[in-house]
């Protein structure tokens, strides 16, 4: 537990918008714009989440709310500044833990040492924080291992690790945990929540959506650059109402053909996303649709493989909003 | 206090650059070229034109010599910041874009300094003496801190503009050999060599340098040194413009 209350400055209230993006897009070579008209706010005290696929645009987004690009066009007030203009003034009130690897030519140890120094911290602070952060991060053992010699995992560890060497307002965290085993990734979530308690804020991107749900207060679903939805978890998983998924998979046949026939029959209401041979399907009538299911294999004489009915989760809002990589039959 | 931001980058620009494998590098090389060059060419050192001793004669070229290790310190860091991610990483802290670029020029310098500085001592151990005058030294110094800053410039210029780390390494490679020997700081001028080399090493920067610390070393300055160093001082400005608009124009957001 890091018992230095990195945010002491701030104090928690749902109400004060700490970003503010309206109508942002930005294209890198004026064909595509990899952000293109998107609008949010994140509140003080809040971790907000951007889910989305590789490339949806939440890095270009986090790059933008760091100051690292200027949107093409549109409004961004982060901390009540324009990044345009008071790039550095934001910058020294926020962390990023960006995607890529990101370390000095030297050993873990010194690693934290010199980001403590580069943000002004003071040299008996500095080694309070990093031998806390040395032990929180499981790096100790390692410490004196130059940081380019050591896994990805433990690389990932000491970037996260170094970057709660300072004191922040926001946290931008690009898909912190890739990389990372279940427990790190646990101990590192656990650490944010933790600060998120002290009053920081935290923009959170990531595809893994357990831990969106674990983390996350609101999340927006980002997909070719726009947001598809925007709410808090609960609600998102509330989204679909009364409706059940059910996950689907035909062991022999035409099953493009089945899926297709069976979409036809279920009709409004309901959405049939087919990949391969599988199929999930969302729907508010799930005892129609599993007599359907029954009905029509028995007169296809298509084998049921595996069937199973169960509640929506945050992966099922976010399969719904971006598609499934496969194909939708049908809309709700 | 709180250190100025420029000040924090240097400090943290030699903590994380001075490995003992860097070290060798930077300043084990030289040193070697001192000793056994020095030694080595000591049979043709009447041919150099440098009285008795090839070693008096090679000491301030040597010295010369860190400003181009001091350029490459730079362009390196510039590059290794990049491909690990560390320079995304301190343009998205407290830092500014031009604090980043100056602190690379700074340490530049700094490595510039230390090297010849390292090189007055080797030469004090091999030869016994050397000069202690405060305007030579300040000449010595003062040439190695404009070649230091023209070099930093020009290869930050170099790697502000090549796509890859391997273009970077080799063009490098090509130039610190090019500059170096189509320059004074191993042998002298003579009027022997064909007419594109005598071009080359007429308009090489570190032939301005070279000359400028060996006139001091020797006391044997002339007005054309001086002429050489207004030259060599117009190019560090042209060259400092271009790496830093090169620079500011490059993509630096990570992947």
């Amino acid at each position: 537990m890091i018992d230095h209350p990195l945010t002491a400055t701030t104090t928690r209230s749902g109400s004060d918008p700490v970003v503010v993006a309206e109508n942002l897009r930005h294209s890198y070579d004026r064909r595509r714009f990899a952000l293109d008209g998107v609008s949010f706010t994140v509140h003080r005290g809040e971790v907000f989440g951007l889910l989305g696929r590789n490339g949806a645009g939440k890095s270009t987004l986090i790059k933008a709310m760091t100051t690292l690009i200027h949107p093409t066009s549109g409004t961004l007030r982060v901390l009540g500044m324009d990044p345009a203009h008071d790039g550095q003034k934001i910058r020294r009130k926020i962390g990023v833990v960006q995607q890529g690897e990101s370390f000095d030519f030297t050993t873990v140890q010194r690693n934290l040492d010199v980001y403590g120094m580069l943000w002004g911290i003071p040299k008996a602070e500095s080694r309070r924080r990093r031998e806390l952060l040395l032990s929180k991060f499981g790096l100790t053992d390692i410490r004196k291992r130059r940081a380019f010699d050591i896994s990805g995992g433990q690389k990932r560890r000491v970037q996260v690790a170094r970057e709660f060497m300072h004191d922040m307002e926001v946290l931008f965290l690009d898909e912190p945990t890739v990389g990372l085993d279940v427990i790190m990734r646990r101990t590192l979530l656990d650490s944010v929540r933790e600060e998120v308690r002290r009053g920081l804020t935290v923009v959170f991107t990531t595809h893994n959506l357990e831990e969106a749900d674990y983390l996350c207060d609101r999340a927006a679903v980002i997909d070719e650059g726009k947001i598809l939805v925007l709410d808090s978890i609960e609600n998102l998983k509330r989204l679909y109402g009364g409706k059940k998924t059910i996950d689907l998979t035909v062991a022999n046949g035409d099953a493009t053909r089945f899926f297709s026939i069976l979409s036809e029959r279920l009709g409004a209401g309901t959405t049939v996303t087919v990949s391969g041979s599988s199929a999930v399907i969302l729907t508010d009538d799930p005892k129609r649709a599993l007599s359907q299911i029954a009905e029509l294999s028995q007169a296809h004489g298509a084998q049921l493989e595996w069937l199973n009915v169960r509640k929506n989760t945050l992966e099922d809002v976010f399969l719904h909003s971006v598609g499934h990589g496969g194909e939708s039959l049908a809309s709700a | 206090m709180q250190v100025p931001n420029v000040l924090r980058l240097v400090y943290r620009n030699i903590l994380v650059n001075t490995d003992p494998g860097s070290l060798i590098i930077l300043i084990g090389l030289p040193g070697m070229y001192l000793v056994f060059f020095g030694f080595g060419f000591q049979s043709v050192s009447s041919a150099a034109g440098a009285g008795n001793s090839y070693l008096t004669y090679l000491t301030p070229g040597i010295m010369s010599f860190q400003v181009v290790m001091a350029g490459t310190v730079g362009g390196s860091m510039l590059w290794a910041d990049r491909r690990w991610g560390m320079l995304s990483q301190l343009l998205m802290g407290p830092f500014t874009r031009l604090q980043y670029l100056f602190g690379i020029m700074l340490t530049s310098i700094l490595f510039g300094l230390a090297g010849a500085l390292v090189m007055l001592g080797v030469a004090y151990l091999l030869l016994g003496s050397v000069p202690t005058g405060l305007l030579t030294l300040g000449v010595i110094f003062g040439s190695i801190t404009v070649g230091s800053i023209f070099f930093g410039a020009l290869m930050l210029y170099i790697s502000a503009l090549v796509k890859s780390n391997t273009a970077y390494n080799s063009i490098q490679i090509l130039l610190i050999f090019v500059v170096n020997f189509a320059s004074t700081v191993f042998y002298p001028l003579s009027s022997g060599l064909p007419i594109v080399l005598k071009v080359l090493f007429q308009v090489n920067p570190l032939t301005y340098v070279s000359d400028a610390v060996r006139g001091a070393y020797s006391g044997t300055l002339t007005p054309t040194d001086g002429y050489q160093m207004i030259v060599l001082l117009v190019e560090m400005a042209v060259f400092l413009f271009l790496a830093t608009r090169a620079y500011m124009r490059s993509d630096v957001s990570y992947e």
